[in-house]
């Protein structure tokens, strides 16, 4: 059967915030066969706005061998938000240095 | 295994014991994956014996959903208002749509060897695939499709939730979505028995002699006690965290959350001696008959041929649509 069968992969998006979301698999004639139970057989709970299929041998795909080269390095924090958890503390200071400069002139008009 | 290569003139034999060094080698960080708790996707390599269990296993899995689906599918006309007919319907067709998707995970697995779907439906009318034990019995009442929801599914979920952390990542995926709807077939199943149970007499009367007929083949369900010696078959499932825990810590947990509730229903099991030893923290049971599991298994159950006539049946009287599609489909592309 599967000789006959292609096999399709199927996306679907939940709303409109959503990407698309690989669902599963499922074996089907063609594209149109496909979208039919892609909703039966993947979709009878879940809110669903759209659905992709795409024949599996068109998605190319990194090799199991290329995989492991996917893997982050470790030394990347200049590019994430995690690498700049000093700056809440460097604003605090220079905002705390300042309110202690302007407590005099404070009292001063509080005086007058 | 002999390869030859010519190299630069020169002829250099590679022998057997290279390529089961490369095969070794492979073995080895297959394996320090595995302990490192990563997960194997369809493409990896994988030592053979890893994808035969899995193909053992997950065919018989699937094949047990769509199987399952048939005592069920049975109550559908006579269910005894038209919110349960709904509801039965749908979990008849949630169960095919499982045995949908792990034929698909097992055909995955089985691709490189050149079988398909095809041959696992031979493969189960030939009765060399297996399907679970309860599918094979009777579903004489209302209560035992209640019972099938409350308890068959609820056994179902204790192994399949153990499965989720399998080390085969496609068998995870198909059981996230597989869990997620067995908990409705669950309360569903919960739902009829309550009813029952809070019913008339005679409600509660064949909802006990449901519990009564399912009791064995509940606990046949997860298969036969170790009794201290796991055979090589569960050993290599757990070496490959194909499966973490054995048939009887499966079935313990299966008595601590459904014993006491059947009590609280006030109804009976058909075994006195049940209880639960606090010195070992273990329920102790009278054991079903395990040679009667091995002959329902096997094909000799009391529904088994009625069931797989009724699926060949189906699957015969259908092939017609399928060609038609096959057609179709080769046309349009």
């Amino acid at each position: 059967m599967n000789e006959n069968f292609d096999i399709y992969e199927v996306f679907s998006q939940k709303n409109q915030s959503s990407s698309f979301a690989h669902q599963f698999s499922l074996l089907a004639p063609n594209a149109e066969i496909a979208l039919v139970m892609a909703r039966e057989n993947f979709l009878r709970r879940d809110q669903c706005i759209n659905i992709w299929v795409v024949k599996r041998d068109q998605i190319h795909m990194t090799s199991p061998e290329e995989r492991g080269n996917l893997e982050r390095l470790d030394n990347k924090s200049y590019r994430e938000t995690k690498g700049y958890g000093d700056l809440q503390a460097r604003w605090r200071k220079h905002k705390e240095a300042y309110e202690s400069k302007q407590q005099p002139n404070v009292r001063e008009a509080g005086e007058r | 295994m002999q390869a030859e290569m010519n190299q630069s003139g020169l002829t250099q034999t590679i022998s057997a014991e290279t390529i089961n060094d490369q095969q070794s080698d492979k073995m080895e960080a297959f394996l320090s994956r595995i302990d490192r708790g990563e997960r194997i996707e369809a493409d990896d390599w994988m030592p053979d014996d890893y994808r035969q269990q899995l193909i053992k296993l997950i065919t018989m899995h699937g094949i047990s959903e769509i199987m399952g689906a048939l005592p069920e599918k049975e109550w559908v006309p006579k269910a005894p208002t038209l919110r349960r007919k709904l509801a039965i319907m749908a979990k008849v067709q949630d169960e095919m749509g499982h045995g949908q998707l792990l034929l698909r995970v097992a055909e995955d697995l089985m691709a490189p060897l050149g079988k398909s779907r095809e041959d696992i439906m031979q493969d189960l009318f030939t009765g060399r695939l297996k399907f679970h034990n309860v599918f094979h019995m009777e579903a004489p009442t209302w209560a035992d499709a209640g019972v099938i929801g409350w308890l068959v599914d609820g056994a179902a979920i204790i192994t399949q939730t153990m499965s989720l952390d399998s080390s085969y990542a496609p068998y995870g995926r198909a059981l996230q979505r597989i869990c997620a709807e067995e908990k409705f077939h669950a309360q569903h199943g919960e739902s009829i028995v309550l009813e029952l149970a809070e019913g008339t007499d005679a409600q509660r009367q064949m909802l006990q002699e449901a519990i009564t007929r399912w009791w064995p083949s509940l606990l046949m369900f997860f298969g036969p006690p170790e009794n201290g010696g796991i055979t090589s078959n569960q050993q290599l499932n757990m070496r490959y965290k194909i499966r973490t825990q054995t048939n009887e810590e499966l079935r313990q947990a299966f008595l601590t959350k459904y014993v006491p509730r059947i009590f609280h229903l006030g109804f009976t099991l058909p075994d006195e001696t049940i209880h639960f030893d606090e010195e070992s923290k273990m329920w102790v049971y009278q054991q079903p008959n395990w040679e009667e599991f091995k002959q329902i298994v096997k094909g000799n159950g009391p529904r088994s041929a009625h069931r797989l006539n009724l699926r060949e049946m189906s699957y015969e009287e259908t092939k017609w649509v399928r060609d038609a599609i096959l057609a179709y489909g080769r046309k349009v592309g």
